[in-house]
């Protein structure tokens, strides 16, 4: 961390350290002695960043998505005339953050523009990272997306590349065959007619399962039980301050543990080893008859091959009687760095990313639910992919994770003890009064002006 | 004078490896401990704290669960991994017929990333359709599948289990290179003497394997403290918290962004490391002039 500085510095410093070794060469005069000395030089040389200003995108994912986007960067160069380097970066978020965090920390010029996870979005723009966005481009997106998270202190920092929601898919085919004609409104509803299918497909298929979701520690918990608390009156944030133990929570808490122990609807490693993926798994290999997972699962559920081609609907996840249906606002957001050494061309860049014809191929070719509104009305699109219609809607009511620059501690902690009720091991009243407990720490920790306020 | 050249010249055939320790060991060191006593966040101006950062962490629940675990990790995986290493040691030092061949397979899972190995054990212990399921239930120990990692006990032993399956070769490689420059004449004096084989072990192979010993010991105690990967794979530190080691806990602040709160638990790790390895120099008396 000491020798992260700017890269004048550290050129400085390699220069000194080269002018350092050369006079211990002279020095040592003659024979092959100064050959450590040399490989030193180069290795601090090699350190140094090119000056040369050019475009750097960094960009992670599965290796289909990584070749979708060379291809769009190496249009954007033809169009216009500005040579970008792709920085690859692994698939899993956390090592993608980690790749931005620390050449941003170092405020290192390189790379110019990236692709951020929404729920990093506030540490990004508090710390100062980001550069004001052209604001015409704002007029074809989401404005709550916008609102939510991408304007910070009133200024457009980043743009929604893709947009994510939870949704429910459910098995059209088993709801029909046990007599129930629509998917579940509320969590009764579900609860029960999981139940029923359950019981009955259980003859011929034991390990099938009502209903499953994600309840592993991680962050895809927090998306799901959001979701739930939402629906159920509950919520992170009320009147501008973290308040997680509340009774819409309580209840919310209460019914996720009952799926798995109660009710026994969903499987006991709910809570160990569901993650998006496991989950999809056993809903595709028809072992489940509700689902609760993003947009992504639909292509690959009525894919070619499926089990479940044909059989699976998508529709809000259920609510409480009374309240509204809640889905958990996702998806990947560019902006520009604020040490970039190329900010007018990044500017061009992102206006490339985020113009429609490209959104549009990222529909197309990747699935990918776009963050412009005007793609979801493009003929060619909702020919490819129907189910966009309703995506719409959901993605217009999403709720929003706490948009806090310190929210990666305070879904930590939310984590281990909504996990730790999960599990069985503590009650939920007494797991949400110890994250309270613990978030209220946090917040005198990382925002002393006005503990406990969200900024 | 001609000495005072040749120290000289030693020195300068010692200097990469000098500065090379010095700039990549310990200058991160020293930089670690220098930012603890700041509060480093990325979204807060920076300000000196002096020793504030340790004033939270000694009333930090969450950072003594994690020592805790961390602490009985290291407790319950090393002992484990040092007798598996032994006797595996023992046994490829026999004259077998395949003896290279089995040398070099013993190698196999030291050789896979733990990430990897980590992620075949997650498969291993998966409820609906893992090894350990498929066995239990094949062999009629029980009419339920187990959820391996639904309790504390279970994915504490789970990743203690991963944790030796990958490191035990290396202990039993470290341990075979000491028991093969055991000089045989020893072991013939012994028998003439009319030792049993159990006495051999015990008066002759232990204590001359014993240097041998505590280098493995050394290195497995340390490492097991800075456990991470087959933690991060396998069960991420849940469930409910009950696995989360102090490199989780510290790396989720440097994520964060709290490099001064990341680095504050780094360096207590550290400390931790720096004595254990000190207290076992001492106790064993390694390093000290063969008397």
């Amino acid at each position: 961390m000491i020798l992260a500085g700017n890269s004048e510095i550290r050129s400085r410093l390699a220069v000194a350290a080269v002018a350092a070794l050369g006079s211990v060469r002279g020095v040592m005069m003659r024979g092959v002695h100064w050959l450590p000395g040399l490989c030193l030089a180069l290795l601090l040389i090699g350190c140094q960043e090119q000056s040369k200003a050019h475009l750097t995108f960094a960009v992670g994912g599965a290796p289909a998505e990584l070749d979708v986007w060379e291809e769009l960067l190496h249009q954007f160069t033809e169009q216009s005339g500005i040579a970008v380097e792709m920085q690859r970066q692994p698939t899993d978020s956390n090592q993608r953050r980690q790749g931005l965090l620390i050449p941003l920390k170092a405020r290192q010029p390189d790379p110019d523009v990236f692709l951020m996870d929404v729920v990093w979005l506030a540490q990004f723009s508090a710390s100062d990272w980001l550069r004001p966005l052209d604001e015409s481009a704002a007029a074809h997106f989401f404005p709550r997306v916008l609102d939510l998270v991408d304007r910070h202190d009133g200024r457009l920092v980043a743009l929604p590349v893709n947009v994510d929601a939870g949704l429910l898919y459910f098995r059209t085919d088993l709801l029909q065959r046990y007599g129930f004609s629509t998917p579940p409104a509320t969590w009764e509803d579900l609860a029960r007619q999981a139940k029923t299918v359950q019981q009955g497909e259980r003859a011929k298929h034991p390990g099938f399962w009502g209903y499953v979701w994600q309840g592993a520690e991680y962050e895809g918990l927090i998306c799901d039980y959001l979701e739930v608390a939402a629906s159920n009156g509950g919520g992170l944030a009320e009147k501008g301050r973290l308040v997680l133990d509340r009774p819409g929570n309580r209840t919310a808490l209460t019914l996720l543990s009952g799926f798995i122990h109660q009710a026994s609807i969903s499987p006991p490693n709910t809570y160990t080893q569901m993650k998006e993926e496991q989950v999809r798994e056993i809903f595709q290999s028809g072992r489940a008859l509700f689902e609760r997972n993003w947009p992504y699962a639909w292509p690959l559920h009525q894919a070619e091959g499926s089990p479940v081609a044909g059989r699976t609907g998508i529709a809000p996840l259920p609510h409480a009687p009374g309240e509204s249906s809640a889905a958990t606002l996702g998806g990947w957001h560019v902006g520009i760095s604020r040490y970039s050494d190329a900010p007018e061309q990044a500017q061009a860049l992102v206006r490339f990313i985020t113009s429609f014809a490209v959104q549009k191929q990222m529909a197309l070719r990747l699935g990918w639910n776009p963050g412009r509104t005007d793609v979801y009305a493009d003929p060619e699109v909702l020919a490819a992919l129907p189910y966009l219609e309703q995506l719409r809607g959901i993605f217009a009511h999403a709720v929003a994770r706490p948009v806090l620059p310190y929210y990666t501690q305070v879904s930590q902690v939310m984590q281990r003890h909504l996990n730790a009720a999960l599990a069985g091991w503590v009650a939920p009243e007494q797991a949400l009064k110890q994250a309270q407990a613990e978030i209220d720490a946090l917040t005198v920790r990382y925002h002393p002006h006005q503990p406990g306020r969200l900024p | 004078m001609k000495f005072e050249r040749e120290g000289r010249t030693g020195l300068l055939f010692l200097l990469p490896l000098l500065l090379t320790v010095l700039l990549f060991i310990a200058v991160p060191v020293a930089g670690t401990i220098y930012d603890s006593f700041f509060r480093d966040v990325t979204f807060l101006p920076q300000q000196f704290l002096g020793l504030e950062n340790y004033r939270v962490l000694l009333v930090d629940h969450v950072f003594f669960q994690s020592l805790g675990f961390t602490l009985l990790f290291a407790l319950a995986s090393v002992p484990l991994e040092v007798v598996m290493g032994l006797l595996f040691a023992l046994i490829l030092n026999r004259p077998l017929p395949v003896r290279g061949l089995l040398r070099a397979a013993i190698l196999v899972p030291w050789a896979i990333p733990a990430a990897v190995s980590g992620r075949v054990f997650e498969l291993i212990y998966n409820f609906s359709y893992g090894l350990a399921n498929y066995l239990v239930l094949a062999f009629g120990l029980s009419d339920q599948p187990v959820n391996w990692l639904g309790t504390s006990y279970g994915a504490f032993a789970a990743l203690v289990f991963a944790d030796a399956w990958r490191t035990t070769p290396f202990v039993a490689i470290i341990l075979l290179a000491g028991l093969v420059v055991l000089p045989e004449d020893l072991y013939r004096q012994a028998t003439i003497d009319g030792a049993s084989s159990l006495q051999q072990f015990l008066r002759v192979t232990l204590p001359l394997l014993k240097p041998v010993l505590i280098v493995a010991l050394l290195f497995r105690t340390i490492d097991a403290l800075r456990i991470f990967d087959v933690i991060y794979v396998i069960t991420a530190g849940g469930p409910g918290g009950s696995t989360n080691a102090l490199s989780l806990y510290s790396y989720q602040y440097f994520l964060s962004g709290d490099f001064g709160y990341g680095a504050t638990i780094s360096v207590v790790l550290f400390a931790i490391a720096l004595l254990l390895a000190i207290l076992y120099v001492r106790v064993s008396g390694f390093g000290k002039e063969p008397t």
